[in-house]
């Protein structure tokens, strides 16, 4: 971008050069499936969409915590069970050699899928 | 013969202007560029081969390039990069096609520019600065959840929970941001697009079409809204070909 582009910032355009630094690396975080990585693509798509699903369960079950509506009972028994997902998620991951950074596909324009 | 077409512009009081322009620029890899013209709509067009432009960066930045000097003298809609056609005649009659369409969305464009803002922030500051203010608003920790007995998967839920509470007060301290904006975007008459915390130092990535002759006014709006909002980092840029305001699809 041109200097003369810029109309208006602060002063230091650090944050504006780390981001377009960022999508530089976006090849990175895509999918790239081709018969010799079959497995781990697969792999790495499939953890990708039980992650986003995980994250919505989680993201749903606080609200209704928030919301008072779950008893103490109810709320022991959530965190038992988000506990064991998230611990279960990492085992996985851990098997296909797949980091947080790996499951967050970016989606181009409309950004990181988490 | 593959033919490009880099965009569409509006020659309503004749193709000449834009004739003479094409004289001094070149297309991508140096080809001439000419125009395809119906009824006051013209279509800007050079002869690249299409496989030598698939996946090139420099050629795709060139192509910028080319679309930002002919908005500097025109009304124009860019067209996605790598748009070819067989025939000038195909290009013709794709014009024909999409006529009412492309001419709807170039009076939409007309005279104006598309602006960019970016907002930043420190995430990791900013949001122990919110959760102080809202403890200091409301006499208690935010994140604090209800006093029950112990056991390691109720721990596990209150830092879940502070987390997620945490998270909603952003979401809201980005809506009042957006709020703030819109409030004086409105008075401008600009056009909007916001995305809410596009990454962890982005808060907020929009774009504007606005007047030309409204640049300066917008420039100002900015400086305000900064000293507004001290803990972030405002960066506005542009003008830019309207990018983000095309909504055709060329049939």
């Amino acid at each position: 971008m041109s200097e003369n582009k810029i109309l208006f910032n602060t002063g230091s355009l650090d944050s504006l050069s780390q981001e377009i630094g960022k999508l530089a690396s976006i090849e990175d975080s895509k999918l790239k499936l081709t018969p010799d990585n079959a497995d781990s693509g697969l792999a790495k798509l499939v953890l990708t969409l039980v992650e986003l699903i995980r994250k919505l369960v989680e993201k749903q079950a606080m609200r209704r915590v928030d919301g008072g509506s779950l008893t103490d009972d109810e709320i022991e028994r959530l965190g038992e069970t988000l506990m064991k997902l998230e611990m279960k998620m990492e085992e996985l991951k851990k098997h296909f050699n797949l980091t947080d950074r790996d499951l967050n596909i970016n989606l181009g324009p409309l950004g990181d899928l988490m | 013969m593959e033919i490009m077409i880099y965009t569409l512009i509006s020659v309503k009081e004749g193709s000449g202007k834009l004739e003479k322009l094409l004289l001094n620029i070149k297309g991508i890899s140096g080809v001439a560029l000419y125009s395809v013209c119906l009824n006051g709509i013209a279509a800007v067009v050079g002869e690249n081969k299409k496989s030598d432009l698939i996946s090139d960066k420099a050629n795709a930045i060139e192509f910028a390039g080319i679309i930002e000097k002919l908005s500097q003298h025109f009304t124009l809609l860019p067209m996605r990069y790598g748009s070819f056609m067989e025939s000038a005649d195909a290009i013709a009659l794709m014009l024909e096609r999409n006529y009412q369409e492309i001419e709807q969305n170039l009076g939409k464009v007309e005279d104006k520019y598309e602006f960019g803002l970016k907002v930043f922030c420190d995430s990791e500051k900013l949001k122990s600065g919110i959760l102080q203010k809202t403890e200091a608003e409301t006499g208690t920790a935010a994140g604090a959840a209800t006093e029950v007995k112990y056991s390691v998967f109720r721990e596990y839920v209150n830092a879940k929970l502070k987390a997620h509470r945490l998270e909603e007060l952003m979401i809201s301290y980005v809506d009042s941001v957006i709020i703030a904006i819109n409030t004086q975007l409105t008075l401008l008459q600009a056009e909007h697009k916001f995305k809410k915390m596009a990454s962890a130092s982005i808060l907020i990535d929009s774009v504007f079409l606005l007047e030309k002759r409204k640049k300066d006014e917008l420039v100002d709006v900015i400086k305000k809204l900064q000293g507004q909002y001290p803990e972030l980092d405002f960066v506005l840029t542009g003008p830019w070909p309207p990018y983000s305001f095309v909504e055709t699809t060329i049939k």
